[in-house]
């Protein structure tokens, strides 16, 4: 009932890393036991995992100012008309004209968004046709979206 | 709906729900959960531990950004750590464009902060063998240090590198063939 070694060299960063259940650690193990090149290999990649780093602490701080920077005081969530956006500039099509087919009341929430939607854009030097997305609502956009998903390039066909 | 203190129990298919719905605190928590991986894959990548937070730091901006088109087919931690690695990518990049033509390549892993846990137990040995992995080729890289690091299975690797579940596996076992050779020497 010896485990094959291709098997167990698969499990070993699981067995290191204390990632697999009860049994299948004793099963691994006791391949060890009896298995010097699958030891060796498994003694080579616990060094490894001994020394994996770790993140500065402040980062996770410096993540959370920064996601709240672009967040504003927006109650919808910016993110799904962020990548909305992005979306639709990034294949640079005419927004205008279908938004003023299916541009509905402005969303409250995006209006006030303006500047932190603005500040996104500016890293990936998008920022030029952000406005064309101002009357668009939520839906219209997703609309929008899945159409380009779904229907290849054109949008205008 | 908040994400309260129990938020850590929650998984991330929970936390990317509720953060789809504007829960801020979820984005907390899996900022907390998956920032040592991204923080490890980006170090991987890059070299640098300044250059590697501003990745991170970007990778999350541009998953949040992106969270409402995101449809769960792959798990967050996958879907992130792919964003990581193509942000990685770009810095490299632009980096490479600031120093064009300089020599003075991206500085060694050495002096990177180990788990407090580990760090007892971390030899030179142990030194020895992460700053080996530098001199693997990216793909190989990644796949080490994804599988033993972060415990990814070869398809969600190959979801990471760009490749097959196939080519993850060859290249990780590639990698530590190379790495065990060269800690011998
Ligand atoms: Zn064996």
């Amino acid at each position: 009932m010896n485990m094959r070694c291709e098997f167990a060299r698969e499990l070993i960063p699981d067995l290191v890393g204390g990632r697999l259940a009860a049994e299948e650690a004793a099963r691994v193990g006791s391949h060890l036991e009896t298995c010097d090149a699958c030891r060796a290999e498994a003694d080579f990649v616990r060094l490894l995992f001994a020394s994996r780093p770790v993140a500065p602490r402040e980062l996770v701080s410096r993540v959370r100012e920064a996601v709240r920077a672009g967040e504003g005081s927006a109650r919808r969530p910016w993110w799904g008309l962020a990548a909305a956006a992005v979306a639709v500039l990034a294949l640079g099509i005419g927004v205008a004209s279908r938004g003023a087919t299916e541009a509905t009341a402005p969303v409250p929430g995006f209006v006030a968004e303006g500047t932190a939607v603005n500040v996104w854009f500016a890293d990936d030097g998008m920022i030029a046709g952000a406005p064309a997305l101002d009357g668009l609502s939520d839906d219209a956009l997703q609309a929008l979206l899945d159409e380009l998903g779904s229907g290849g390039t054109g949008g205008t066909a | 709906m908040r994400t309260g203190a129990a938020g850590e129990t929650l998984s991330d298919a929970e936390l990317v729900r509720r953060a789809q719905e504007g829960d801020e605190l979820a984005l907390e928590v899996l900022v907390e959960r998956h920032q040592d991986a991204a923080f490890r894959v980006a170090l991987s990548l890059v070299g640098d531990t300044d250059l590697a937070q501003d990745v991170v730091q970007d990778a999350f901006l541009k998953a949040f950004r992106a969270l409402g088109g995101f449809r769960g087919e792959a798990a967050f931690r996958t879907w992130l750590l792919t964003i990581t690695a193509n942000a990685a990518r770009g810095a490299l990049r632009k980096q490479g464009r600031r120093r064009e033509a300089s020599l003075d390549a991206v500085g060694p892993v050495a002096s990177t902060e180990v788990d407090p846990e580990e760090s007892a137990v971390v030899g030179d040995e142990a030194a020895r063998a992460r700053a080996m992995l530098v001199d693997l080729p990216e793909k190989q890289r990644l796949a080490v240090q994804l599988r033993i690091d972060e415990g990814l299975s070869f398809r969600e690797i190959g979801e990471v590198i760009g490749s097959t579940e196939g080519a993850a596996r060859v290249n990780y076992f590639h990698g530590i063939h190379r790495l065990r050779e060269r800690m011998e020497r």
